[in-house]
This record gives structure tokens, sequence and C-alpha cells, in this order.
């Protein structure tokens, strides 16, 4: 793992210098912060846009580790299978593929946890938002923050395995369904906004838990109007066990992908248009 | 040249185009996965940010502003991942030096897959503009459809022959390419208002923003729709002959860059990867 972690780091940042890639892994965040700024303040006014534009800021700001994650896994196939041409060497040493997964999402976290760390303090000293931070909600904060992405993970290893039976394209599938989590689970509005069946949907994913309990901690008070009635603990109680019902199912449909991936010789599968 | 193999090269380079966009039209229907992840998915992140205007209860022209952004993102999109960074796949897969030594234009090429690629992504586009009207209720007012269109046509040769020039630009820049194409994914939203009216980002921003066709276009289609409400930046007269200026303009620089990168790269021996 450790080792898979250091090849991440070296295929996403050797080519340029640390400067440079650090201006690369903050583009994104800022400018969906930026983005979503201008939304709220074109049609907001006065205090409504301050309040309301916290909810979104920091819905968006920590989704950027399921964006980062999920699709990064997926291309650490792609990549690997058919850029690199190295997956079937990975295949071939002593080493285990899921471990090899999580190493390589370390370095997608690394650079996720960049992102977010930058954002927030954009979002509170640019452009002033009340965001609480005592040494005590820092640690809860991190409790919780490791504990989404511990779901966050298994769910990329979920995605790493479809694509191992996917074409290169498919990409297109993955990041699309991190446009579905990002609709279902109230990143960027609040919940209660859905469709009857669409907010069922978005009780049962665990980023909806984990993005209310960041947002719970680092302002004081409860925002999503379906989960009022639930506490804290609570909360960290419903993350804690779909997070392991996630890794469960996760890893049972990845050993299903890469039998089939085995079976059908896609290992060294090359496809582009 | 003589007239017989003036022709013999239109035909030459006619077929290259064609056989290249052929590849992409065929791709596109070949797996059932691409459909969907074109269509369905990249609707429910554009339904997001309606839903954030729904949630700040904006009027809902602000609804069919996101909708035709999300539409023209899909353009952009394919721009960035199909044209800018093609050159540097077809380099790591071994296939730019078999177009370097094929008798046709890369211009012929870069044409095709603009083709190709315009084709690929109107079904996007589509499902986005039906999902938008059937689904959110977003009107676009019928008699208005030749004129936007028209716009639009405009605006995404100036966009796919801007990414014939970054094409050029990506494969000198070599691995760095991949991260500026995320450089020029969510930046290029914010800049060129697919979310918003650009008008918001200010008369300085704005004007160095309208530097790329798509701010053009997509403000310039937004007002024909919707007029004074949709905050307009340029007048719309004058967006028609400057998207003309700007695709003349960006062809003329593709044709420099790509004998730029090929004269480059065949002598710092860039243009295959060791062991190919």
């Amino acid at each position: 793992m450790k080792a898979a972690s250091w090849l991440g780091w070296q295929v996403e940042a050797n080519w340029a210098d640390p400067v440079l890639f650090l201006a690369y892994s903050f583009a994104k965040p800022l400018a969906t912060t930026l983005i979503l700024f201008f939304m709220v303040r074109v049609v907001a006014h006065g205090a409504a846009t301050r309040e309301t534009f916290l909810f979104l800021f920091l819905g968006n700001t920590f989704f950027l580790y399921v964006s980062e994650v999920l699709v990064g896994l997926s291309w650490v196939i792609f990549r690997d299978r058919e850029d690199f041409e190295t997956l079937k060497y990975v295949y071939l040493a002593p080493i285990r593929f899921v471990p090899y997964l999580f190493g390589r999402a370390m370095t997608k976290i690394a650079t996720a946890t960049l992102g977010t760390v930058v954002a927030l303090l954009f979002g509170r000293f640019v452009l002033g938002l009340p965001i609480a931070a005592s040494p005590a909600s820092l640690v809860s904060l991190a409790g919780v923050v490791v504990l989404g992405l511990g779901g966050i993970v298994f769910l990329g290893v979920a995605l790493a395995g479809a694509a191992l039976i996917m074409a290169r394209h498919s990409m297109n599938l993955n990041e699309g369904l991190t446009g579905t989590f990002y609709l279902l689970c109230g990143a960027v509005f609040p919940i209660e906004v859905l469709p009857g069946w669409a907010e069922r949907l978005s009780l049962v994913l665990p980023f909806t838990y984990w993005l209310e309990l960041i947002r719970r901690i680092l302002t004081g008070r409860a925002y999503a109007a379906p989960l009022r009635a639930i506490s804290d603990g609570g909360l960290v109680g419903i993350l804690a066990l779909s997070t392991l019902g996630l890794a469960a199912a996760s890893l049972l449909w990845f050993r299903w992908c890469e039998h089939t991936a085995r079976a059908r010789g896609l290992i060294d599968w090359k496809t582009n248009y | 040249m003589t007239g017989d193999a003036l022709a013999e090269s239109l035909r030459v380079n006619v077929a290259a185009i064609l056989a290249r966009a052929r590849v992409r039209v065929v791709a596109s229907w070949r797996e059932t996965s691409w459909v969907v992840g074109e269509t369905v998915f990249p609707f429910l992140t554009m339904s997001a940010f309606v839903l954030v205007y729904r949630g700040l209860h904006a009027p809902k022209v602000y609804e069919a502003f996101v909708v035709l952004g999300a539409a023209m993102t899909a353009y952009w999109n394919n721009v960035l991942w199909s044209m800018a960074s093609q050159f540097f796949w077809e380099k790591e897969q071994g296939q730019l030096q078999l177009y370097l030594i094929t008798p046709v234009s890369r211009m012929s090429i870069l044409l095709g897959m603009a083709l190709g690629g315009m084709a690929m992504t109107t079904t996007r586009a589509i499902v986005i503009l039906l999902g938008g009207m059937l689904l959110f209720g977003i009107e676009l007012p019928a008699g208005r459809l030749l004129p936007a269109f028209g716009l639009f046509l405009l605006t995404l040769a100036a966009v796919y022959a801007l990414g014939m020039i970054l094409s050029s630009v990506f494969l000198l820049w070599g691995r760095s390419a991949w991260h500026t194409v995320t450089l020029f994914q969510e930046p290029v939203y914010l800049l060129s208002g697919f979310y918003f009216p650009v008008r918001f980002l200010g008369a300085a921003v704005g004007a160095l923003a309208a530097l790329l066709p798509i701010t053009l276009g997509l403000d310039g289609i937004r007002q024909i729709f919707y007029g004074e409400a949709a905050h307009g930046f340029v007048p719309v007269p004058w967006i028609a002959p400057i998207e003309v200026a700007l695709f003349a303009l960006f062809l003329f620089l593709a044709h420099r860059a790509l004998l730029l990168m090929e004269t480059l790269g065949k002598r710092e021996g860039r243009l295959t990867l060791r062991g190919q």
C-alpha cells in the first residue's frame, strides 16, 4: 500500500514542480466555489446570501473528496491498463490488488485534502464566511472526514472494479455517477427540494449524512430538514453502519468484476476511439 | 500542383476527414455504457445546479441559463478531452506517428475529430435540452430557435478551431496536458458564465472571458431567447461577426501551431514514446 501510494504520487506529480502542481490542484475547488458564490449572489441579497452560500460552500468543498477519489480510482485502472500498459504487471507482482488500490487512493485523498483546505481558507478569509474552528471541532471534523472517506474509498474500489470490465470511454459513466451523488446527497441544495422519491434515495446514501455532520460541526446547527430529528451521535452511527455495508458490497462486487475481467482476458485490454 | 494532383489531394483529405469522424460516430453508439454516461448522468449533474436556483427561489429564467450552459458544457468538455488532449493520447498509444506518415493534412485529421466530436456530443446536448424542457419546464421560444441555432453553429466552429490549436499545444506540453485540461475545465465554467450571466463577473473579467468563443456564444444565445432578462454582456449584433473573426484567426493559428508542433517534435524526438 505504501509503494502504491508513492507510485500514485509519482504518476500524479513528477512531471511538474510543486508550485505548478499545487496551482492545478487548487483550480477546481476554487473555481467551483466561485461559481456557486456568483450563482447565489445574482439571485439572493444581504444576510440570506451569506447564510445560503455557507450551506452550499461546505457541501461543495467536502464533496471534492467524493469526486476526486471516485473518479481517480477508476482512472487508475484506465491509465494503468491502457496508457502505461502496466496493469498486467501489477497483477504479476506479489501484491494483492485491493490494497494496491487503497494505496493509489491515498494520493487522491492527499490532493483532495489540499484542495479542500485551500477552499476552506479561501471561504473563511477571502469570502468572510462564519466557519467555526475550535480545536475540539477540528478533532470531530477529522474523525467524521476519515469515517466518510472510508465509504468513499470502498465505493471507489467498486467503480474501479466496474472499470476493469468496461472500455476506457466508460469513464463518463463513473464521472456521471459522481454527478448523481452530487445531486442526490444535497451537496449544493437542501435535500427537501428534491422530489419525494429522490429524497428517499438521498437518505440511503452515506454521503448525505456525512455532509450534514460536517455542516453541523463547522457551523453549529442542523441543515437538512429530514435529518433534524437525528442527533449528531445518531448520524455518526448511521454513517458507520452504512460504510460497513458499502465496504462489504464493494469488495464482493470488485471480486466478481476482477474474476470476469481475468476470465475474458480484459486485464490488458486497449480501447480508444 | 496540377489539376489532377489537386483533385486527388482533395479526395484523399475529404476521405480522411470522413474516416476520422466516422470512428467517433460509430464508437459513440457501440458502447451502451457510453450512451448512458454521455446522456443521463450529465443531465443529473446539471439538475443539481438547476435545483440550486430552485432552492434560492430564483426566477425561472435562471434555470434556463443553467440548462443552456450545461448543453454548451458538453461541447467544451468534448473540445478539451477529445480534441485538445487527443494528439497527446494518440502519441501515448502510438497512433500519432501513423497520422504523420499518411499523405493527408494534419488539419484534415483534426477536422474529422471535430466533426465526429460534434456529432457525438450533440446527443448529450439534446438530452440535456429536452430533459430541461420536460422535467424542469424550461422554455425555448420556438420563434427564436433559428437565429439561436445559427449563432450556435458559428460558436461551435470557433470553439472547435480553438480545440485544434490546443491539440498541438497540449501535445508539446506532454504530461502536464492532463492537468491542463483540469485547469481549462472548471475555471472556464466560471469565466464563461455557464451557470450565471457572465455580466455579473464585471467588465474587466467579462472582457477577458469573451476571448473564448463559447462565452460569447452562450451570452448571445441566452440574449436571443430571453432578451433583457438574459443580462447580456455583448450586444447580439456584434457577436456573430466576432465569432467569425475568431474562427478565422483560430484556424490560421491552428495551422501554424501544427507546423510548429511537428517541427519541434521531430527535432526534439517528442512525437513518439520510447519503445514504440
